[in-house]
Order: structure tokens, then C-alpha cells, then sequence
């Protein structure tokens, strides 16, 4: 039985108007670039005190190198989804290879870049199967195919894992040194226990087990606790507690343990202050 | 042949089934036999719809599955849309729906509006992203009673609070009721900002949605 995490973190995209005032940026174009995010990204961490810098700052990288169109906002309600490019989910399977060469995506890559040889630590987080569809297709289709082409649905799924393999290969290739996973609309609250399964039988467990395997040690991977929770409910993964030296905040003690322990997922990274009082981290193995 | 009673059943199992095809091809056959639309409407689709929303409410179906069903709900309305008599003076309630500007997430606003229109208002639909003086000069234009607002975003939620200011300053604050609904929102939430009514499901926003508009 899936459980749900209660998710009011994930949700929190764009970027206060605070650091946007200080940095004196121009929205949408800071959007846009590397350097500007980066500053960004190492603005709102000194800002919330955090333990890393989180790119980047919206859930519409990826959908928008397959083709999705995107409405870029401004400085305080950030890029997100304009109209559907598919009105059908067997379109999906003919939208273009992600190319992280150009466009956003590449713009994001080289922000992490210049975060890391600056010394912080980078988190990128990329979206799962449903936050991207919500771009680029009315989610209806996908229900639907979910329950009456599952054929069709397992191809799809396989593009998005080989997608989302080489955004994270290239990433890790950048220096990127913590991978963040999320797919909040495609939480059992959404989808239904049943569908729910389905989806980490189909995608999720055998597209991180390959995502773990690519990393090597080389960056940790980050789950949103939902995700967490989808495989624990499956039996697909277990916790393994880890004993800190002190009392961290979550953030940090994933720092700390970068190289050591492959997965993580027990609160979401954006719960900045989230302490972990028991000394206890949990690392998310999967079977 | 099949009887007036067994089509309105099988397109009520269709609708629960979620079966579009067969929900068309039961409504062809029904007008084909010359039984009057508006029976098969609701006796038969909304029937199904509302026995979908009974298993919402026992979490026998989920928000994926009552989708599914409404689009086998629509494939018969559109095949029977054609036969149905003209409205007379059937005044509907308007209700306008959207999700607040800078949040393109519209699952739950989509249920909202099923399961309100399935009731009996009549839903203006402005979508996803929608900015927010949007929601007042379309409900002052069609006269509506009621504003649906949707987020899943904690960025967005004052979006909300701005809607009701803006028809504050219209004059139109006495005239609409206003709902919210969304992942972060919260009957507090709604307190704050003074909506009317704060709900956590499309079921529940239904009996909100009557509750507000003094309906039986």
C-alpha cells in the first residue's frame, strides 16, 4: 500500500521578490542564462541557508528540450507550461531527443558548472514522467492510455527514461554532485493506489536502479518523499538508517554523505530546515 | 432491439466503466430507437457520474479514474446534444473556474468542473493559468454567482486573496460567492483571505458550491 507525503514544498517554484530586487536581474531573460541563474541559484541558497544550490528554478526544463511550449513568467511567477504540444499520447513517442547541447537545458547544465567550480555543491532536479507530461499533453490521454494502451504507454515511459538518463549522464558529466527526483504529479493522491503501482512497476524502480548504476557513487540521488514512499509501498526498496555524529539538518548530512550513500529520500530537500534529531539518515535502497 | 431501460443502463455502466466507445454507440442506438435525449442524459450518463462519485467518495475511484469516466460522460452528451430539446427558461447557476495564474496544474479544477456540471450549474471554464482580473470581468460579463479558484502552487495562493480584492473594487463582492480549492489551500487559508468556502474534494465542492448558492 502507497503511502502519500503531503507535499507542500515541491510546489514552491519561482523565486521571492527579495533576491530578485538585490540581484537587479530582468525576468524573463534571467531565466535564460547561465550566469544569471546561477547567481540566482547561489542567491536564494545564501538566502535560505542552505546546504546546496537547487537548479533549476521551475518543472519545465525537460518537457520544453523535447518541444513542450513554455510561458517563461517573470521574476515572481517563474516559466511553466503555455498550450499542449500533443494531443495524443502515441504523439509523445515522436517528440525530439532531449539535446543538452542547446536551448535551457544547456544553459542550466553550464549554471551547475559554474556553481560547482565556484566550490558549492549543486542539486539539479529533474522532473519525473507526469510533471513533464503536464507540459506538454492534457494528462487525461495519459490515464487513459494508462488503462487502455499499456503498450503504448510502456514505449512512452522508456523514451522518458532514456531522456531523463542522458540529462542526468551529461549533468553528472558537469560536475553536477546531487541529482533530485521528483514527480508530484504523478503522486498516488493523484493517480490512485493501483495506478500508482503501476507506474513505479512500469518506470520508476527499473529507471532508478539504471539512474543509480550511471551515477556510481559520483553524485547522490535525492528522492521527493513521495517517490520514496511509492517504492516502499511496492516493496521495492527498503530504509537502511545511518548513524550522523550530530544533529544535522537533512540538506547537510545529504552533503556529508555524498559518495557514501547512493539514495536518499526520507524529506524533501526543499524543507531546508528540516533537523534530523534522532542523528538517524535513511538511505533509500532499492531491491 | 435493445429497451428504452436497458440502453439508459448501459450507458450509465459505460460512464462507470469508463468505456467511451460503447457510452457513443449505446447513445446512437437509443436515438436510433427514438427515445427522448433528455432521459438518457439523466437517467443514464449522469446517473453513471454520479455513481462514479459515490466510489470517489468511498476512495473506490480515484481523481484518474473520475476523468476517464467524465469523457465517456461527454461521448454520450455529444451524441445526444443534437436531439435535446430547446432550453426554455431553465435558468442554470453560472459558475466560472480556473486555475490562478502562474499554475498550469488543472486535474482538480478539471474534477471541480465535471462534478459541478454533472450537478446542474453551468461552468464558464477559463482554463489554466488564468490572470486574475480574468476571473472578475468574466464573471461581472456572464453574470455569474459563483468563482471556482484552483493552485497547487503556495506561489500562486495569493493570486486568490488578489481576486477577491479585485471584486471588491468592482462592487461585485455581494454578488459572487468564491471557492477555493488546491494542494497547499486550507479552510484557514480560506479564512484569511475571506473566500466563502474552501474545499478538499470535487464531491465536497459540490455541496459547497449548493450550500453557498442556497440551493436544495
Amino acid at each position: 500500500m502507497i503511502s502519500d507525503f503531503r507535499c507542500t514544498f515541491d510546489n514552491a517554484i519561482g523565486i521571492s521578490t527579495e533576491i530578485t530586487k538585490d540581484l537587479k536581474l530582468s525576468f524573463p531573460d534571467a531565466y535564460m542564462h547561465a550566469d544569471t541563474m546561477a547567481k540566482i541559484a547561489h542567491a536564494m541558497k545564501q538566502k535560505e541557508g542552505a546546504a546546496f544550490c537547487m537548479l533549476p528554478f521551475c518543472h519545465t526544463v525537460e518537457a520544453e528540450a523535447m518541444g513542450g511550449i513554455v510561458n517563461m513568467g517573470d521574476g515572481n511567477l517563474g516559466p511553466r507550461a503555455k498550450e499542449y504540444c500533443c494531443t495524443s499520447a502515441a504523439e509523445l513517442l515522436e517528440l525530439p531527443e532531449i539535446d543538452c547541447s542547446k536551448g535551457r537545458i544547456y544553459e542550466v547544465l553550464k549554471a551547475c558548472q559554474r556553481l560547482r567550480e565556484q566550490g558549492e555543491h549543486v542539486a539539479l532536479m529533474i522532473s519525473g514522467p507526469f510533471t513533464i507530461f503536464n507540459v506538454l499533453i492534457d494528462p487525461k490521454y495519459v490515464f487513459k492510455a494508462m488503462r487502455k494502451q499499456p503498450e503504448l504507454m510502456r514505449d512512452i515511459f522508456q523514451k522518458i527514461e532514456r531522456e531523463l538518463l542522458t540529462y542526468i549522464k551529461i549533468a553528472v558529466e558537469y560536475g553536477v554532485d546531487m541529482i533530485s527526483y521528483a514527480d508530484s504529479s504523478g503522486g498516488v493522491n493523484i493517480l490512485g493506489p493501483k495506478m500508482a503501482e503501476q507506474v513505479v512497476m512500469d518506470f520508476t524502480y527499473d529507471f532508478l536502479k539504471k539512474a543509480i548504476e550511471l551515477l556510481d557513487g559520483k553524485a547522490m540521488l535525492l528522492l521527493c518523499p513521495k517517490t520514496t514512499l511509492a517504492l516502499i509501498g511496492t516493496e521495492k526498496a527498503c530504509y537502511v538508517d545511518h548513524e550522523l555524529p550530530e544533529v544535522m539538518r537533512y540538506g547537510e548530512a545529504c552533503v556529508s554523505l555524498i559518495g557514501q550513500v547512493p539514495v536518499a529520500g526520507q524529506m524533501c530537500i526543499k524543507n531546508i530546515d528540516y533537523q534530523l534529531e534522532n542523528k538517524k539518515f535513511r538511505e533509500i535502497r532499492l531491491y | 432491439m435493445s429497451t428504452k431501460e436497458e440502453l439508459l443502463k448501459r450507458l450509465s455502466e459505460g460512464v462507470l466503466e469508463m468505456e467511451e466507445d460503447d457510452v457513443a454507440e449505446a447513445a446512437q442506438e437509443y436515438i436510433d430507437a427514438g427515445y427522448p435525449a433528455l432521459d438518457a442524459i439523466n437517467q443514464g450518463l449522469i446517473d453513471g457520474m454520479n455513481q462514479a462519485s459515490e466510489l470517489f467518495e468511498e476512495e473506490e475511484y480515484f481523481v484518474t479514474d473520475l476523468l476517464l469516466c467524465s469523457d465517456a460522460m461527454y461521448a454520450g452528451i455529444n451524441v445526444l446534444r443534437p436531439y435535446l430539446p430547446e432550453e426554455k427558461n431553465d435558468v442554470k447557476h453560472k459558475c466560472v473556474i480556473g486555475v490562478v495564474e502562474g499554475d498550469t496544474h488543472d486535474i482538480g479544477k478539471n474534477l471541480v468542473k465535471i462534478m459541478l456540471e454533472t450537478a446542474g450549474f453551468e461552468m464558464i471554464d477559463l482554463g489554466r493559468d488564468v490572470p486574475l482580473q480574468k476571473f472578475v470581468d468574466t464573471a461581472k460579463e456572464r453574470e455569474a454567482e459563483l468563482i471556482c479558484l484552483s493552485t497547487l502552487m503556495t506561489t500562486t495562493m495569493p493570486g486568490m486573496e488578489e481576486i477577491i480584492h479585485l471584486l471588491e473594487k468592482e462592487g461585485l463582492r455581494d454578488k459572487v460567492k468564491v471557492m477555493i480549492g488546491g494542494g497547499p489551500v486550507s479552510q484557514n487559508y480560506a479564512d484569511k483571505i475571506g473566500a466563502d468556502g474552501y474545499s478538499t474534494t470535487a464531491v465536497e465542492a459540490v455541496k459547497l458550491a449548493k450550500r453557498l448558492l442556497a440551493i436544495a
